[in-house]
């Protein structure tokens, strides 16, 4: 290989931006097919109704209807949608697409196709439901209460099974003991909307003729939408075809098969023609999955030279009103996480999932592990209180150092490398700037919190032992064509992030060619090898890549070998000189030999590919490598983050005055989209400690519709001063030392700034354990502990 | 249904198409005259994916009705470009890693080479503009960029 040809830790521009920006997208919404009709969802507006009519007699009587599919007919076209990570003792396993009663206000209960989406919508007003209320169940608290309405009927209360991770009750009992102080306090993490610019979509298109259903969706893990139409519909699998074109945005609200989208395919089935359904907003605030939802007494016990001795927590998952496929996995990565990057005697979490009347909960960028750290760094924070220790002074002394590493935490969790103490001083370091005058009402206070990230999801034997039942494993193919030019086929997806581009630039290093010689193909089931979690839980280039490396190195090999026969020397005498601006057919794009004999790359390919060159008959002929990457175990990032705040002690406002984060996710493929990864997810990290809440009323009717009501970060929000820098640490289990990093700028946001708010009022700090900090919330506290603008000044 | 047959001149052709009544300029644009590029985020004026220039000012088309635009010019993210050579705010948007699903991208790049032009405050650009990938940074350093290239000519 030649120098010319290192492109790992290149900042290479993401290769789709150009499309993009020219509005050349392929959107859901942008998708067409010949005869399409378009859909529109009948929706429960009561949080919980038993569904006594649903009367569609006049949009069926409409000359622009096409199809009604209400309870009955989706009760005979569908079947449940499996689940796959359950709790012990969870009382159902399945979603139900056809129900006879609403658990959640936006639920969907049936389905309109008309030639226009505006005859859809206008249909779907006119059906006429008949509802008879049932007592709404919005919060944990109604839920658990005594006497309170089971949501699954025929369960005795609202729990939907319970789960314990790490350490025994003795041993947890006994650090307990052995404390010289105990730190314990509350937490509330709100329900989350992940609000994706693009909302959801689904082009649906049914071929009677072929019996095929290809179905193009906003999706972040085709094939695992695939497995679940198979199973709701009834079809084959070699009979369902599923695409991801361009991803708007997705951060977790696009993993999994939805009821209202398994519609708009069966209706596609029922009528043998093409269907399109796009998302309204605010359909996308009240029928899409929410993030978090947890609320956890949890403890820290320390020794009195400040040694951590257990963490442990009580977790309340809310699940709202169905566990969904992957139901309480967010609330079982908190309590498998809660240790973090610290050493302890003792952890242990009791995780509890709890049904509500809400739309249901799942993944949210961060998945759990931003739960855990808000609780972990707010517990140690306020340990450091009570002892009078500076913070980062006891994370400092309790921090795994690198030569502890690997380290096995209570909940079995591995950690391969890293050195949470560099990332930590780093951060600290960076955040200790002169503090400018401020206004006598305000306080300014800077905090530094660490955590681990859990990357590479993946092995079969952790995700067969937390029964899990989806394949982590990662497939790639990667096939140098007949012209020389290169293909990558890999089962994750692009949702933005740029794998795209990474993939191509570990193929192009692996075979030491231009990377414009690669292209990626990624998103279509029928060629993509299977991918169950694809672009999720901070895994895809780490899995893909970490195959992707393998299968480069093999094809390199087999090149080398085709052209030593072709030169008639040994593959070892072989050397490559590849232009970096060279096509494969190029007079500078050639295998040689040290006197002079040479062969073009596209002709070793060409060659390669009429079976030529082969030492013996049995050799593969394609030149083609397909790898299956299953890694050996978890490969963990880790981070620390420092935020400086501004506190407005009339209005109880938080500004962030500086964010400096330090991250280290092993060897970096491409810097500059690794750092709009911890950009983009620091930005999300604020927006959630500071502003974001899905709420609803008493009523149990959510309250945040729109984005009017639900306020997202917006330019003026995100600080000036915001430094990322990265620190390496290479994986030592993944080929190529990669580790994720799609997750990490928003794990930390949220403790970084409560913890800076304690910092800046020391005063309000034993309050900080509900997110988000807004003015009313922070006002309230501050009023509590009796300060005021006023107050502060005399 | 009430249907108009409008024209009106989209990047610089003078397209003619039925309109129903109630259609907004986003929904014209998308499905009769096929320019997906121009994006729908929310449908109600918040999160500025859908802006486009009407008679050279920057609207949201998703708050337009698309009768209201019979006889007007509009401009969208396909009509900025000079040819292949991209727009400044593309390129600069691409060099400074200002996107990442590209999906509020169309609405910014038209705001953004309206106002380099046009001038406008940094806040007053980027503030009606919501991405949930990017957290601004490269978008806010894609601003700058553009608008020392528009100061610098």
């Amino acid at each position: 290989m030649t120098t010319d040809h290192r492109h790992i830790g290149r900042p290479v521009p993401p290769r789709h931006h150009d499309r993009l920006v020219r509005g050349h997208g392929r959107f859901a919404a942008d998708l067409r097919a010949d005869g399409m009709l378009y859909a529109a969802l009948v929706r429960s507006p009561l949080p919980h109704a038993e569904v006594t009519g649903f009367d569609a007699t006049a949009a069926r009587r409409d000359p622009r209807c096409a199809l009604v599919l209400g309870p009955g007919e989706l009760a005979a076209r569908t079947a449940p949608i499996p689940t796959v990570w359950r709790l012990p003792g969870q009382p159902e396993d399945a979603v139900p697409v056809a129900v006879r009663t609403a658990r959640y206000a936006g639920q969907p209960l049936g389905i309109v196709v008309a030639d226009t989406p505006t005859a859809a919508a206008d249909l779907a007003e006119t059906v006429r439901l008949d509802l008879r209320p049932l007592p709404p169940v919005p919060t944990l608290a109604d839920a658990l209460a005594e006497g309170a309405r089971p949501v699954v009927p025929g369960t005795g209360d609202n729990t939907a099974g319970r789960i314990r991770f790490g350490s025994p009750p003795e041993e947890v009992a006994a650090a307990l003991s052995r404390a010289a102080v105990v730190v314990e306090r509350a937490f509330t993490l709100p329900r989350l909307h992940h609000t994706p610019l693009e909302t959801r979509g689904v082009l649906a298109a049914h071929d009677p003729g072929t019996g095929l259903l290809t179905v193009h969706a906003s999706s972040q893990a085709p094939h695992a939408m695939r497995q679940d139409l198979c199973a709701v519909l009834g079809l084959r699998a070699d009979r369902v075809r599923v695409v991801s074109s361009d991803v708007g945005g997705s951060f977790g609200s696009k993993v999994l098969l939805y009821p209202d989208e398994a519609m708009v395919c069966a209706a596609a089935v029922a009528l043998g023609s093409a269907v399109r359904w796009t998302e309204s907003r605010a359909e996308n605030f009240t029928a899409a999955y929410q993030g978090r939802g947890q609320q956890a007494t949890a403890r820290l016990a320390v020794g009195a030279d400040g040694r951590f001795l257990a963490f442990d927590a009580d977790i309340l998952a809310d699940l709202g009103a169905y566990a969904t496929q992957a139901g309480s996995g967010p609330a079982q990565v908190t309590g498998l996480t809660l240790q973090g990057p610290y050493r302890a005697d003792a952890a242990a979490a009791t995780v509890t999932g709890v049904h509500t009347t809400r739309v249901p909960t799942g993944a949210f960028r961060g998945y759990g592990m931003q739960e855990a750290a808000f609780l972990r760094e707010r517990l140690v924070d306020e340990t450091a209180r009570e002892l009078g220790l500076p913070a980062t002074e006891l994370r400092l002394r309790n921090l795994l150092r690198p030569d502890e590493l690997p380290y096995t935490t209570h909940t079995g969790l591995t950690y391969d490398s890293g050195d949470y103490g560099a990332a930590l001083r780093r951060a600290a370091a960076l955040a200790d700037r002169p503090r400018p005058p401020d206004a006598p009402w305000v306080r300014r206070g800077t905090a530094v919190v660490t955590a681990v990230e859990i990357t590479a999801f993946a092995p079969t034997a952790l995700l067969e032992a937390y029964g899990i039942a989806w394949s982590g494993w990662e497939g790639v193919r990667l096939r140098i064509n007949h012209d020389g030019t290169v293909t990558v086929y890999a089962g994750v997806i692009a949702v933005g992030q740029g794998i795209e581009t990474t993939l191509a630039q570990i193929a192009a290093e692996g075979l030491g060619i231009p990377l414009d010689w690669v292209r990626v193909e990624l998103g279509d089931t029928d060629t993509a090898p299977h991918s169950d979690l694809s672009a999720q839980a901070s895994r895809a280039l780490t899995l893909a890549g970490g195959a992707l490396v393998t299968a480069a190195r093999r094809l390199a090999d087999r090149m080398r070998q085709l052209a030593a026969a072709f030169l008639d020397t040994a593959p070892e005498k072989v050397r490559t000189r590849i232009a970096a601006t060279a096509a494969p057919s190029s007079p500078d794009a050639v295998f040689h030999t040290p006197d002079g004999a040479r062969i073009a790359w596209r002709e070793v390919a060409h060659r390669g590919y009429r079976g030529w060159g082969r030492a013996r008959p049995t050799d593969p002929i394609r030149l083609e490598e397909s790898v299956d990457f299953d890694p050996p175990q978890l490969t963990f990032a880790h981070g620390a983050h420092a935020a400086e705040v501004a506190v407005d002690l009339g209005t109880g406002r938080t500004t962030v005055t500086g964010y400096w984060a330090v991250h280290d996710s092993g060897v970096l493929v491409n810097p500059l989209i690794a750092h709009g990864q911890i950009a983009g997810g620091i930005a999300q990290g604020l927006g959630q400690a500071l502003t974001e809440e899905a709420t609803v009323d008493a009523d149990g009717l959510p309250t945040t519709r729109s984005l009017r009501e639900y306020t997202l970060p917006a330019s003026p929000d995100i600080p000036e001063d915001l430094v990322i820098e990265h620190t390496s640490t290479p994986s030592t289990v993944i080929p190529g030392g990669f580790k994720g990093l799609g997750e990490g700028g928003t794990i930390l946001p949220p403790a970084a700034v409560a913890c800076a708010v304690a910092a800046a009022v020391p005063e309000i700090a034993h309050t900080l354990t509900s997110l988000p900090l807004t003015p009313p919330r922070i006002r309230a506290a501050l009023r509590a502990a009796g300060l005021t603008a006023e107050g502060d000044i005399r | 249904m009430n249907v108009r047959r409008i024209t009106m001149r989209v990047n610089g052709t003078a397209r003619t198409a039925d309109a129903p009544h109630h259609l907004t300029l986003a929904d014209h644009l998308r499905t009769a005259l096929r320019l997906t590029g121009t994006h729908i985020g929310c449908g109600t004026g918040d999160c500025g994916a859908c802006v486009v220039l009407l008679d050279g000012a920057p609207v949201c088309s998703c708050l337009v009705l698309a009768v209201q635009a019979d006889g007007r010019e509009v401009t969208t993210v396909e009509g900025v470009a000079d040819g292949d050579r991209p727009a400044a705010a593309q390129r600069a948007l691409v060099e400074e890693h200002g996107l990442q699903c590209g999906f509020c991208t169309p609405g910014l790049i038209v705001r953004m080479a309206h106002a380099a032009r046009h001038g406008g405050g940094e806040q007053d650009v980027l503030a009606g503009h919501l991405c949930r990938c990017t957290g601004y940074e490269g978008i806010r350093a894609a601003w700058r960029r553009l608008a020392a290239e528009e100061d610098g000519r």
